[in-house]
């Protein structure tokens, strides 16, 4: 066996070429796992959990609201370690995956505000409260818009990873606030309903979906990041050899039926 | 199931426009996620393909011109 020296698996990860490579032989697995996964929790959720004792079926938004809410935060996390590593180990893969990971962030935080309006109508009789939990959500948007926005306003890609992760690292201060929003302010939003630290304040039959919903939502996660990253690896390592055969090789022409 | 028959899951006793919106506009979302980097994914691809190709077009008319020179010389 092939022994490392410490270093070497660092920079083999720090490799474009190796992600792309490593990552496609796992996307099939990875998205028929995800689809199934998903599948069962929207069914289970949607046609066999039963009803909520006050809020009827409505609370069924709560299988796409929290795992949506769960993953636009989690998803800042990636976000943000992806541009702090970019900044000290000078690791172009790391930007990438911080570019990739800003829209999927910003469209399930767009989920989450979109469904917890909609639940909010039939449950509080309004579809939009500036409470601190909703508020702070929004900024969240506006954080991923923002790093989104950085990645094209630079003519340097180097620049506009610079500046989108220090602004995704600023952005971090956002995130207990929301966490917290619920216990610190006085909110119309109902306090979580997992707590790492106590027993879900839920029934077994409601919250197993709930449970799948989330797995499936981390799936979908990783599967969308992978594939974000590696079309962005693609687009910044065009000009390079392996990039090149690969396109050849993929679009059956044979380019060295000249030599 | 929880529901006796499909119109009562449609309907989920009032709340269907709400629960089934919701989903609807997640369903849709995800897709979009999902398709939007395999598009760009297949149209870099075919860009580099093509570039390269005109590359090689250049590159032959290119080398056949030194070589009648150097005949002619």
């Amino acid at each position: 066996m092939k022994v490392f020296s410490n270093w070497q698996w660092f920079h083999r990860l720090g490799s474009p070429r190796w992600f792309y490579q490593t990552t496609g032989r796992w996307l099939p697995w990875l998205s028929v796992a995800t689809l199934l996964v998903l599948i069962i929790g929207l069914v289970w959720g949607l046609a066999y959990a039963p009803a909520d004792a006050k809020q009827g079926n409505s609370f069924r938004i709560i299988y796409i609201h929290v795992p949506a809410s769960f993953l636009a935060l989690a998803g800042y996390y990636i976000m943000a370690i992806a541009g702090a590593v970019g900044l000290i180990w000078r690791m172009k893969l790391s930007f990438m995956v911080m570019k990739a990971a800003a829209p999927i962030g910003a469209v399930l935080t767009f989920i989450a505000l979109f469904t917890g309006a909609v639940w909010g109508k039939p449950t509080w009789g309004t579809y939009w409260v500036w409470d601190a939990r909703i508020t702070s959500m929004l900024i969240l948007l506006f954080l991923y818009a923002g790093v989104m926005a950085l990645q094209y306003a630079y003519h340097s890609v180097d620049a506009a990873s610079k500046a989108g992760a220090i602004l995704a690292l600023v952005g971090t201060v956002n995130i207990p606030i929301i966490y917290k929003s619920v216990d610190w302010w006085y909110t119309l939003h109902q306090p979580a309903t997992i707590k790492l630290t106590s027993a879900p304040s839920m029934h077994p039959d409601m919250f197993q979906p709930l449970l799948v919903m989330i797995l499936g939502f981390y799936l979908f996660y990783a599967l969308v990041l992978i594939l974000n990253t590696r079309s962005e690896i693609l687009r910044r390592e065009r000009k390079t050899g392996w990039v090149r055969e690969l396109a050849q090789s993929k679009s059956g022409f044979d380019a060295r039926a000249g030599d | 199931m929880y529901f006796n028959n499909l119109e009562q899951l449609m309907l989920m006793g009032g709340h269907g426009p709400y629960v089934w919106s919701a989903f609807a506009v997640t369903i849709a979302a995800l897709v979009w996620l999902v398709l939007a980097p395999i598009i760009n994914h297949r149209a870099l691809l075919k860009d580099v393909a093509r570039d390269l190709q005109r590359e090689q077009a250049r590159q032959a008319s290119t080398r056949s011109q030194p070589d009648i020179s150097e005949e002619s010389i």
